[in-house]
């Protein structure tokens, strides 16, 4: 962030360490705090680096990191969404009526499909509403948690929705690439390399940033700002569905009460991992990294049979230290 | 600056992972929520070789749940074996109670005792389990399908069906009731819900007016509650499902003074409920017996490790609790069972 500030520091003899003080505070803060739970878990558990114990963490981070990729796109954009949670129960209620042999037994694309585009069009619908209503993104994205939510409990009354085909329960659960990685991983890494090189290399990625750190500068030097936030919050919704059918299908049911409080934990996954709620900060690897180091500790603490309260201590501790450490860097 | 914070983050992070060490020597297993934690069931010594068993409520905040772990940690301690308790926060997480037992399959433990958050959502869980040669038991709330070797719980229909027709009796036969489920889909909400409809159906005077969800929420049963009432003022009596929906309703007859016209049963017995029931504003309660599951669950379990044979269903029962006979010994110590406090 700071590189063209000089600094005495770089030039005396404490100029190694400086600089590696820097990068730890730095951008590398977050792979250092994974690298510690490794070698911490690693070294205090019997099982937590075994081969089988990290899938199962990876797919049980897949659909908050799902969500916590789209949140970062609004986030570096200087937007935020609090509706990905209800979006993602929204859209696994869809998909769930439209698969289920209860309901409308249509084949597996047509309820991907469903689901999916429901969550682009609430995402649709947010960004309209924030660049052409110019309503605030909080209030905004407030008000579709609420109607997504409420919406995913009316056709069944709040009830789940069973009865899906083992084609689609397939989808969250199967492995591929001889039985190794399961299907959930395999979206994610998709869409997180899609997603990485989309917000670093692309205009439309460079946009966000511009946006985020300076909306005003962003839209006098010419660029689309109401196109590109549409955009971004088309991004966001329309992973928040993904996300809402790889649960659905992980869990074998809709559940109009699923993903409650997700919104909070992507944000936190890209706060963790470096992003600015302030807009302009934020990369899509950061936020993996974020999302890894909140399931890595859940599943370590699991393993050491660390009660869930001390647990929600534990993330909630480090989603403030992320914080604290990009603000004593920025000094 | 820079290096004071370098030496900062460093110490946090050590202080941050230099509190863990000291849960494991004193892992969260301790008998019910004592303030401070501390206190271990591990104390008996192992018979022979320690068994792990873990056990996975649907949530850990209610005082049902604790009862639960009571009893499952005083059948671990018997066994010599060690007790892993574990569940979700929220009885809805579903996600969160499959990434716990997930967790479990991987620690190998020698056996899974469980209630399921979602009786269709943990099948898989379940199969999982068994074929990594976990034995699994099921309490309380079941899954719907036949793998758990065995199922030990309430005849929740039947206790549900007991407390209804004694609503049924203490409003005189007739008027209007409402209910208050927790979770439409959760089957021990279900199997309570269709109890009550089969106690109340033994008077043809009584009409079920409205049936209203509380998502097992002490704020959302008030709520529920206050609209039932504001819908049906002339409404005789309520009857809910489990321990916060009668304590909301509870608050909500108190507060509008209506003890003397609403007629509130319930399931369960949460200090608070039971403070209700010796203050007057509520007149039945159909309790389960917590400890029972937790301890019979155990049991179970350590039956199927060993390769003797497991009953598939196993009642706790319930009692009908009711101001009268509150102060009997037999109901004395199934609301105070000995939970190992000391």
């Amino acid at each position: 962030m700071s590189d063209g500030v000089q600094d005495p520091e770089t030039t005396g003899p404490w100029a190694w360490a400086a600089r590696a003080a820097r990068l730890i505070m730095g951008k590398a803060a977050p792979a250092l705090g994974l690298v510690l739970l490794f070698i911490y878990f690693g070294a205090t558990t019997d099982r937590f680096l075994s081969p089988n114990n990290q899938i199962a963490t990876t797919v049980q981070i897949a659909v908050v990191a799902l969500l916590a990729i789209g949140e970062t796109f609004v986030i570096v954009s200087g937007g935020i969404d609090l509706s990905v949670g209800s979006v993602l129960a929204l859209s696994g209620v869809v998909t769930a009526l439209l698969l289920s042999e209860d309901h409308f037994n249509q084949p597996v694309i047509v309820g991907v499909a469903a689901g999916i585009g429901v969550g682009a069009l609430c995402g649709l619908i947010n960004g309209l509403l924030v660049t052409k209503a110019k309503l605030p993104p909080f209030i905004v994205t407030l008000g579709m948690m609420g109607i997504c939510r409420g919406f995913a409990k009316i056709p069944t009354d709040g009830q789940t929705i069973a009865g899906l085909p083992d084609a689609f329960n397939a989808l969250g659960a199967d492995r591929i690439f001889g039985n190794t990685i399961p299907i959930p991983i395999v979206i994610l890494a998709v869409v997180a390399l899609v997603s990485f090189f989309v917000l670093r290399y692309t205009r439309l990625g460079r946009y966000c940033y511009a946006m985020g750190s300076n909306w005003e500068a962003a839209r006098l030097s010419g660029v689309n700002v109401n196109a590109h936030m549409t955009a971004v919050f088309v991004i966001c919704g329309t992973l928040a569905g993904l996300a809402g059918v790889v649960q659905t299908a992980r869990l074998g049911i809709g559940q109009p009460t699923g993903g409650i409080a997700y919104e909070l934990d992507s944000i936190a996954a890209a706060v963790i991992g470096g992003a600015s709620l302030m807009g302009g900060i934020g990369t899509i690897s950061g936020t993996m990294l974020g999302a890894f180091i909140m399931a890595e500790l859940r599943n370590g603490c699991d393993l050491k049979n660390v009660s869930t309260h001390w647990q929600e201590v534990v993330i909630g501790a480090a989603i403030v230290f992320a914080v604290l450490l990009d603000r004593i860097r920025q000094k | 600056m820079r290096r004071l914070a370098c030496v900062m983050m460093v110490l946090v992070v050590l202080g941050v992972l230099g509190c863990q060490p000291k849960t494991v020597d004193n892992p969260d297993t301790g008998p019910i929520a004592i303030p401070g934690g501390g206190e271990t069931t591990d104390a008996a010594p192992p018979a022979g070789e320690q068994y792990s068993i873990a056990i996975v409520p649907k949530g850990t905040t209610h005082s049902f749940w604790k009862t639960v772990r009571a009893g499952a940690e005083a059948a671990c301690a018997e066994a010599g074996a060690e007790a892993l308790w574990k569940g979700p926060t929220d009885e809805t997480d579903v996600a969160r109670q499959i990434a716990i037992i997930e967790n479990f399959i991987t620690s190998e433990v020698d056996a899974l005792v469980m209630a399921a958050c979602d009786a269709k959502a943990l099948i898989p869980k379940v199969k999982q389990a068994l074929e990594a040669g976990i034995p699994v038991i099921t309490i309380d709330s079941g899954i719907s399908s036949d793998d758990a070797l065995s199922f030990v719980a309430t005849d929740n229909v039947e206790g549900a069906r007991l407390v209804g027709a004694k609503l049924g009796e203490l409003i005189g036969g007739e008027g209007k009731v409402g209910c208050i489920p927790f979770i439409k889909g959760a089957a021990t909400s279900d199997m309570r819900e269709e109890g009550f409809i089969k106690g109340i159906e033994e008077f043809s005077g009584i009409e079920l007016v409205s049936t209203l969800y509380s998502q097992g929420d002490i704020e959302e049963a008030m709520k529920a509650t206050e609209n039932m009432l504001t819908a049906n003022p002339d409404l005789k009596g309520i009857f809910a499902a489990n321990e916060p929906g009668v304590i909301g309703a509870a608050r909500v007859i108190e507060q509008r003074d209506l003890a003397d016209q609403v007629v509130l049963v319930g399931f369960d017995a949460a200090e608070a409920e039971i403070e209700g029931l010796e203050s007057g504003v509520i007149q039945a309660l159909a309790v389960q017996n917590p400890y029972q599951m937790g301890y019979l669950g155990v049991q179970a379990a350590i039956d199927a490790i060993e390769g003797a044979d497991v009953e598939k269903r196993i009642d706790t029962g319930v009692v009908i609790v009711t101001p009268e006979n509150l102060q009997d010994d037999d109901v004395q110590t199934l609301l105070n069972p000995d939970l190992g406090e000391e």
